[in-house]
């Protein structure tokens, strides 16, 4: 691992008396990504909103360079983007606007070349005055993923991205993504979809009643056993 | 700048939302011509003369015409999670309740404009001698009614009773509005002289200050977890 520019140490986080997430701890270098595994209920979702800052944990800390995530930090909100299976967009508003509304909001200046640059990024510049409740489910995630990266975050929350699409839209999105994998970004992914999640990941771990199972380097990954090692790891643990 | 900016395009973007929509104005716009209508029928001339109690139905009409359009503000906001992602933005709390309370203020401001025409209409109300007093009355009591409302809207909304919940929670807490506005809306209507209602505009002035001021204080513990 590169020098390690996130850390999350002891992350719980109680719903009453329910533990969704239970001393979660990991580090990730820059440009490194993280795909965590685990079925429904296992906390994924938990997990990505506590370190989007849309939660707060219970216990535990996370830092982004030596910057600790505080309760509505406008700082840690300019790092980070979040890509969540719903697409977090307004329906009522065309593409071009949900962008400009957004870059407004994270105070961008150049909003006229950077939202056309976006469009055109995902494949959706002809579409940019179009309202987004026309756009089929595999062009809102599109959209989705042109407002989580409009700001230009180093540090990027995917949750089931391919939730929902057709292969067609999964392969663009898939192209869309690995274009993250440009040594500038430190990302975590949350998918079910094994070989999708491995495909780009160089850390992977499996998430089971809130805990992490599994935390290892994808080289240490045996990728044909994999399935197997996942499910014995959730049958263990659960 | 960034903060007015936010600020800015959250009045944009729910205005815009609202124009192409027309959810909430014409729900309140409807429901303010109809009440209006029914005080008419419903009041005998002969026993009380309607112009004497019009600035109380007046209050009565836009508080409960409001409620109608106050209590889907954070409804519309849940158009596919929209609202989770700004929160995940570096805009401040209180520029977020400002901008929404703001917008609010819009389009309550319109309906009650029309609540005005329609009394004008179906009570033969004159406006006064005073329509500028007669404005910042209404335009504070207005703001003071949304500020609240805007608060307990977001709060209402994270609840499985919420809209029925929000006039419990709102009514209370709007006691002051009607007392001021309802007083000083009669006083101007009867032509008496501003003097008379310095201290209604004061009071209701006050009250929108501290409506606003705590909503925006405690704004981000109703919208964060």
């Amino acid at each position: 691992m590169n020098n390690p520019v996130l850390r999350a140490s002891g992350l719980t986080r109680d719903f009453g008396p329910l533990r969704a997430v239970d001393g979660v701890g990991f580090s990730l270098g820059e440009g490194e990504l993280l795909t965590v595994f685990g079925p429904n209920g296992a906390g994924k979702t938990t997990l990505l909103r506590i370190l989007s800052g849309g939660l707060q944990p219970t216990e535990g800390v996370v830092s982004l360079r030596g910057l600790e995530q505080k309760s509505g930090d406008p700082e840690w909100y300019r790092r980070v983007g979040f890509l969540s299976h719903q697409s977090f967009i307004y329906g009522h508003l065309t593409l071009d606007e949900n962008l400009r509304f957004f870059g407004r909001l994270f105070g961008l200046k150049d909003l006229s070349t950077r939202v056309p640059d976006r469009l055109e990024q995902v494949g959706l510049a002809s579409r940019a005055g179009s309202p987004a409740r026309t756009l089929s489910r595999g062009m809102r995630q599109r959209l989705a993923l042109a407002r989580s990266l409009l700001h230009d975050p180093e540090f990027v929350l995917l949750d089931e991205p391919y939730t929902g699409l057709d292969a067609h839209a999964a392969s663009v999105l898939r192209e869309v993504l690995t274009t993250l994998k440009d040594g500038r970004r430190t990302v975590v992914l949350v998918t079910h979809n094994i070989s999708q999640g491995l495909e780009l990941a160089d850390r992977v771990a499996v998430q089971v009643r809130g805990r992490f199972v599994l935390l290892q380097d994808r080289a240490e990954v045996e990728v044909e056993n994999f399935e197997r090692t996942y499910r014995q790891r959730v049958e263990e643990a659960g | 700048m960034d903060y007015l900016r936010q600020v800015g395009a959250l009045v944009w973007k729910d205005l815009v939302v609202e124009l192409r929509t027309r959810e909430r104005v014409a729900a309140m716009g409807a429901f303010t011509v109809l009440v209006g209508i029914l005080f008419s029928f419903a009041i005998d001339p002969s026993v009380v003369q309607p112009q004497d109690i019009a600035s109380g139905l007046i209050w009565m009409t836009v508080i409960f015409g409001g409620m109608l359009g106050l209590g889907r503000t954070f409804h519309l906001e849940e158009d596919d999670g929209a609202f989770q992602c700004v929160l995940l933005s570096p805009i401040p709390r209180d520029a977020l309740f400002l901008g929404k309370v703001i917008a609010n203020f819009i389009l309550l401001t319109v309906v009650t404009a029309l609540v005005f025409v329609v009394f004008a209409l179906f009570f033969d109300l004159g406006f006064g001698d005073h329509p500028l007093a007669l404005a910042a009355v209404v335009l504070l009591g207005v703001l003071g009614f949304v500020a609240v409302g805007t608060l307990f809207s977001a709060m209402s909304a994270r609840t499985t009773m919420g809209e029925t919940l929000l006039p419990i929670l709102v009514f209370p807490l709007l006691i002051p509005v009607v007392i001021y506005g309802a007083t000083a809306t009669s006083s101007l209507l009867q032509g008496l002289p501003v003097s008379e209602v310095d201290g209604n505009i004061r009071m209701l002035a006050a009250f929108a200050l501290v409506a606003l001021a705590s909503g925006a204080g405690l704004f981000r513990f109703v919208v964060e977890e």
